[in-house]
């Protein structure tokens, strides 16, 4: 006779395998679910055309997504690019430098600032960064802009992001072990030298994962940014064009497309995309990730 | 080794090392430091009534000592008695603990160790390499880890740098066995090998001391010995202080030994005699092993 602590264990067992075999079915069937969607605006138009026509008509049945695939990957790059080298010296601040004191208020703002919703991010750009770029900025630069722009979803992508970076950095740098500082700092570096070719190199990969993970979510992120960047179907010529990344896109015409079949269909496509690009993104990352540890440790 | 004395156009110093049969002359890479690696002198640390505290804990008390040049001088007690602590103030490794407090003075050569602080710690701690319990080896190659020490302090070229390695890798013992292989990250060597490695990376910046923190412990026996006879024959350039948890250890290679108990010293002398005929009852139940 089984045990009843040994029947236990077995059915734990089954129902955790199931509900993870569950969430990972979920994954397929929303992919396989979106394509279907799509089927109709992907049997009259080649990918080609899809992806590399830039006029957006839904109502004449033009259907270019190269504009909102562009506004995506701009501010994308934007928000990373000045996330990710202020966080990380945030990170290496809090870590190496700063006095515990100062650690003891600043871990628990980060937690705040990562647990705001993103519709405050939102009003935070379109009250402060959006005027400041139209009456300030943009002036300097370009003749007229109205501040709803591909440089101010970044930047509000930027800001987002960046309490997530600055808190995965601190859990890589911690993990480093304090031998290896000690290490380095006996053999005469200074803290700045330690930092910089033992600490980060050590944790490289992880945050390189990191790095990626927050790039996963800023292609993703919807509300912040379709309230400041001003959302027009054009491919952006400069930082100060209005741009239309794919999320915004869905959100905004979610509600008005369903009196037309094939825009629906195109929307669909829409999700589709940003399912296969960030899928996509983390699946290559993870190979290049596994090549640097390979060469490295 | 003779290009390499060219290409840095200082004059040769007359230091040796005789370890694993390899007896060429080393370079100085470093310009001689006018305060820690002076090098005419001997370098005798005194220490003089040093006291730590952290927190509110009293850490070591009234110590006085002096560690002899070019000799092993091996530090023994029960585990908690303040070893470690006092390695740590001869190289400042001290000041990264949270709430410590030092006082009293060690003198290297004449310089306080104790209140010297910004760019002469760091020479400081070249003058003080450290291997520490468990082999560190740096995350890159087996080059670099030598390397590194001496690009910190700025000497480039990878000639030079190779030389140098090469140098090093022979005093620690462990050229042949990694020659084919500089290249390859450092963590993959045997943990035996890595503290050899860590053994060379501190020659590589020229210390005076060689501060040991129960460097054996973490090894296997074989790698032990070879580590205890590399100690032996480095003796004759660097002088060593080792900690040790094992009494055999410290009587197969102490020249001297200082013995302490809770934050004190209790005794300290030439090996044979605190061994042979130890003056305080302490060190005689401690070598006894009435406690350990």
């Amino acid at each position: 006779m089984m045990l009843a602590r040994v029947a236990k264990d077995k059915a734990a067992g089954g129902i955790m395998f199931t509900l993870t075999l569950l969430s990972m079915v979920l994954v397929v069937v929303m992919g396989v679910g979106l394509y279907l969607k799509s089927a109709p605006v992907l049997a009259e138009y080649s990918l080609g055309d899809l992806l590399l026509s830039s006029s957006w008509k839904p109502m004449r049945g033009e259907f270019g997504f190269l504009p909102f695939v562009m506004g995506t990957i701009w501010v994308t790059v934007i928000a990373i690019a000045m996330a990710v080298p202020v966080s990380l010296l945030t990170a290496i601040y809090l870590t190496e430098y700063a006095r515990p004191a100062i650690r003891k208020y600043v871990f628990p703002a980060l937690d705040i600032l990562a647990a705001l919703p993103s519709v405050i991010y939102g009003v935070w750009g379109t009250l402060l960064i959006v005027p400041f770029i139209s009456e300030r900025l943009a002036p300097r630069f370009v003749e007229f802009s109205t501040g709803y722009t591909m440089l101010a979803g970044g930047i509000v992508l930027g800001v987002m992001i960046l309490p997530l970076l600055v808190s995965l950095f601190i859990e890589l740098i911690t993990s480093v072990p304090g031998e290896l500082r000690e290490a380095s700092i006996s053999l005469g570096a200074t803290r700045w030298q330690t930092t910089k070719k033992v600490v980060v190199r050590n944790v490289f990969p992880g945050l390189m994962a990191a790095v990626v993970l927050a790039v996963s979510r800023a292609l993703g992120e919807t509300i912040a940014v379709l309230m400041v960047c001003g959302n027009l179907p054009e491919i952006p010529r400069s930082i100060f064009d209005a741009c239309y990344p794919i999320p915004a896109l869905i959100a905004n015409n979610y509600g008005e497309m369903l009196s037309l079949p094939r825009y629906e269909a195109a929307l669909m496509f829409a999700a589709l995309l940003l399912f296969i690009v960030v899928l996509l993104f983390n699946l290559i990352s993870r190979v290049i990730l596994y090549r640097i540890e390979k060469t490295f440790f | 080794m003779k290009h390499l004395l060219q290409a840095l156009s200082l004059p040769a110093r007359p230091r040796t090392l005789a370890a694993n049969g390899t007896s060429g002359k080393v370079a100085p890479l470093f310009r001689p430091d006018r305060k820690f690696n002076r090098d005419e002198q001997e370098s005798e640390l005194i220490v003089q009534n040093l006291n730590v505290h952290i927190k509110d804990q009293h850490i070591l008390k009234n110590i006085h000592l002096t560690i002899p040049d070019k000799k092993i001088t091996c530090v023994i007690g029960p585990s908690g008695c303040g070893k470690s602590t006092l390695l740590k103030t001869f190289n400042r490794l001290i000041d990264s603990i949270e709430e410590v407090r030092v006082s009293g003075k060690v003198l290297l050569n004449g310089t306080d160790i104790v209140s010297s602080g910004g760019s002469e710690i760091i020479h400081l701690r070249r003058a003080m390499g450290l291997i520490s319990q468990k082999p560190c080896p740096l995350p890159m190659s087996i080059f670099d880890n030598i390397a590194y020490g001496c690009r910190i302090h700025g000497i480039r070229g990878r000639k030079k740098l190779r030389l140098v390695a090469q140098h090093y890798l022979e005093a620690a013992g462990l050229w042949e066995e990694v020659k084919d292989r500089l290249n390859t990250p450092a963590t993959r060597l045997s943990i035996g090998q890595q503290q050899r490695l860590c053994l060379a990376r501190s020659l590589a910046v020229e210390p005076r001391f060689i501060l040991a923190d129960e460097a054996t412990s973490a090894l296997d026996p074989i790698s032990s010995k070879i580590i205890e006879e590399l100690f032996i024959k480095l003796k004759e350039n660097y002088s060593i202080v080792m900690v040790t948890h094992t009494l055999r250890q410290a009587l197969r290679i102490a020249d001297n030994v200082i013995f302490m108990y809770l934050g004190e010293v209790i005794e300290t002398g030439p090996a044979d005699k605190v061994f042979n005929n130890p003056e305080h009852k302490l060190t005689k139940k401690y070598l006894s092993g009435v406690f350990s």
